[in-house]
């Protein structure tokens, strides 16, 4: 009997203190990222996301306003608890949604480490691109095509620092 | 007749982009690729762009098939692999 009565006594304090940890371990954010033949992260508790929207690059972060982005070919940016230190991918582009629960749902057609991208190649392929561009008819598709390329490859170069124009 | 003026089926312009949409406003849209078609060929010069062997892997997403079946009598034929989506009758 005495030991029941001494167990009840301590037992609130243990679930207070309990449930004090679980509210700063779940103080981030919930990221799915997905790709069509791979998921990268689902359920994920990160700080912050950092997403090219073809509007802009925004941050998002716990409590975050909802919204739906079109993302342009950027850098996605990917910010875990304790490390200062982003985890970069570069995104060909797709949608990044963000829900009222502070979940972040990021799909996209194809991504890779922004340490995979190889700046030799990236920048040949711009010039090569260019060069089809100015031989092109303009609002061709093959000017668009071309036009496709000049702005990933010019981008997966700013992702390595090469700045090409 | 005033029903053939509106019916917008007896049109002859075939590009069923500009038939639905409003003014596009990207330079793909414009040049007549749909938003798949451009985002598929980001992905494609973003795979051109790695290191290998990161390369290698990422080349493996790019294969893709298609696979055509008739219908008759609303039951479904067998699937046989087809080229292009214009062999399939599109």
């Amino acid at each position: 009997m005495m030991q029941r009565a001494l167990l009840r006594r301590f037992t609130p304090t243990l679930r207070r203190s309990f449930s004090t940890v679980e509210e700063t371990a779940k103080a981030g954010m919930t990221l799915n990222f997905s790709l069509p033949h791979e998921t990268i992260y689902s359920g994920a508790n990160v700080n912050q996301v950092i997403v090219p929207g073809a509007a802009g690059e925004y941050g998002v972060t716990a409590d975050h306003v909802p919204l739906v982005a079109q993302l342009k070919p950027g850098v996605l940016q990917i910010l875990h608890e304790g490390t200062s230190d982003a985890e970069k991918y570069f995104v060909a582009g797709g949608f990044s949604i963000t829900h009222a629960n502070s979940t972040t749902d990021i799909s996209c057609p194809e991504a890779v480490k922004v340490d995979d991208i190889d700046s030799a190649a990236v920048t040949s392929a711009f010039e090569q691109a260019k060069a089809a561009f100015s031989a092109a008819e303009a609002g061709s598709l093959a000017a668009a095509e071309a036009q496709i390329d000049m702005e990933v490859n010019k981008s997966m170069a700013a992702a390595v620092g090469v700045s090409l124009a | 007749s005033e029903a053939t003026a509106n019916n917008a089926s007896n049109s002859t312009n075939t590009n069923r982009t500009s038939e639905t949409m409003s003014t596009p406003t990207t330079f793909w849209r414009l040049a007549g690729m749909s938003y798949t078609q451009y985002v598929t060929r980001a992905a494609t010069a973003v795979r051109n762009g790695l290191k290998e062997p990161a390369r290698t892997k990422a080349m493996q997403h790019e294969k893709f098939s298609y696979n055509a079946s008739a219908w008759d009598a609303g039951k479904i034929g067998p699937k046989k692999p087809v080229q292009t989506l214009s062999e399939a009758g599109h």
